[in-house]
């Protein structure tokens, strides 16, 4: 497996993915919808995807002396690590806001949803959003990027509903400042991870079946 | 003579073209010219021998292992070259030979070099700075250096120029002086005359002959017909009927 993450990472991927992670700093904007993020880091993986399709990169996998279930998974783990960096700098600007800057007020004041362990939850269940809708039904064909723009819709969608949420008694705790509520903040993200992990194994299982029936 | 790959009643429908029963082998050490014209079923059929097209019915079989459960550990052992697809259009010769020897152990680095040299490859360029006729040769190294018993090559002439052309099917005849055993599409006659020592002729999604070229001339050629004319008539009668 080290080789063919080698190879998604040397020759497979578009440069621009990586220069997308950045995008996970968004989560610093204040009056911002910090959850649009998500769909930056995807846009990024996106951008893969698009350039496997035109450098013939599934007809090169697949002459290489490996299984089809592999060039799926090589692209699963790709994907996975490129949203897990991407999260990672949503969780540093999260932490950071929920300590360091706990009570600026530009961020007190913020109109929008605030940046807490739910918001880190919701941007979870994005990123599994996208792998289910994107990634999984893409392999049906492994040239269709309609499933692109129906995850996009989707996914504005779902920020709005997020959004929209603290302005709904009792759900105004999920806009908890700081440690505040901690036991609904923790709740509302192991429920964002667990989505995630569920979304995201469908997915996978989904697209390997499809594509091994796929022809080149 | 041992049959190295064996390809047994290949069937694949399309809406508008149907391969049909398609049965043929390739004997060790021997180049065979598989010719066609456009549309009649040489890339399906190459395709379906790499796995990349699923064939509806029919069994494929390298080494006499079956393709289906042994597809890495023969995949190891041939290789696959054209000139009409690039790989990675944008990133170096170098990258692209880098990550592929990651994927075969018996990858030889000085055959690598050798074949790059022979062919007047530059390691820098990119496959998109690259002729039709350099990137089938940059192919060739890469099945090459894992030392292909058997290569498969979906039409490497067309494009060409006549002297490529040339140069290409004398580094065919070397290959086979080495042992390894070459199979080519093609819809330029000429290209058997050259150097096949079989021929597999396909029309219309089915075989039509399968035998070497001398056996071809004496079954199917008429008194002072050239090998060119005896496939057109052949396929204007195949047309016609």
């Amino acid at each position: 497996m080290n080789n063919i993450l080698k190879k998604e990472f040397t020759l497979s991927a578009s440069p621009i993915t990586y220069f997308f992670i950045l995008f996970g700093l968004m989560f610093f904007l204040p009056g911002y919808p910090v959850l649009v993020s998500v769909i930056f880091v995807t846009l990024g993986i996106f951008k893969s995807f698009q350039n496997y399709r035109e450098s013939n990169d599934f007809v090169f996998s697949s002459l290489l002396p490996i299984s089809k279930k592999d060039i799926v998974k090589g692209k699963y783990l790709f994907s996975i690590i490129i949203e897990g960096l991407g999260f990672l700098l949503m969780l540093s600007a999260t932490l950071v806001r929920m300590t360091l800057l706990k009570d600026v007020t530009v961020y007190r004041t913020n109109a929008l949803m605030n940046t807490n362990l739910f918001t880190l939850g919701a941007g979870l269940f994005l990123f599994g959003l996208f792998n289910l809708i994107f990634i999984g039904i893409f392999f049906k064909t492994a040239y269709k990027f309609s499933p692109f723009v129906i995850y996009l819709i989707l996914a504005f969608l779902v920020i709005g509903i997020f959004e929209s949420l603290h302005y709904i008694p009792p759900m105004e705790n999920i806009n908890a400042f700081g440690f505040d509520h901690l036991l609904l903040q923790l709740v509302s993200f192991f429920t964002g991870l667990l989505s995630y992990l569920i979304l995201t194994y469908i997915s996978y299982r989904y697209a390997y079946h499809r594509f091994e029936k796929v022809d080149l | 003579m041992n049959h190295i790959v064996e390809v047994r009643n290949l069937n694949k429908n399309y809406p508008s073209f149907q391969l049909k029963d398609v049965s043929f082998s390739l004997n060790q050490g021997r180049i065979t010219g598989f010719i066609g014209r456009n549309g009649a079923g040489k890339t399906t059929t190459i395709k379906s021998m790499l796995n990349l097209v699923h064939p509806d019915s029919g069994k494929i079989s390298y080494f006499d292992l079956p393709l289906v459960g042994h597809e890495a550990e023969i995949k190891k052992r041939i290789g696959y070259s054209t000139g009409s697809v690039s790989w990675y259009p944008r990133k170096r010769l170098s990258d692209i030979a880098t990550i592929t020897s990651s994927f075969y152990p018996n990858w030889d680095k000085e055959s690598y070099q050798k074949y790059m040299a022979q062919f007047s490859l530059d390691e820098r360029k990119t496959p998109s700075e690259l002729s039709e006729g350099m990137k089938v040769k940059f192919n060739l190294v890469l099945a090459l250096s894992h030392q292909a018993e058997v290569l498969i090559l979906d039409e490497p002439t067309s494009g060409l120029d006549p002297f490529s052309r040339e140069e290409l099917l004398d580094i065919f005849t070397s290959l086979k002086e080495e042992g390894v055993t070459l199979f080519f599409s093609t819809h330029i006659i000429t290209d058997l005359e050259k150097c096949a020592d079989d021929i597999l002729y396909i029309s219309q999604g089915r075989i039509v002959a399968e035998k070497t070229k001398e056996d071809f001339r004496s079954s199917y050629s008429k008194e002072h017909e050239s090998l060119e004319e005896t496939i057109l008539r052949m396929e204007k009668e195949n047309t016609h009927e």
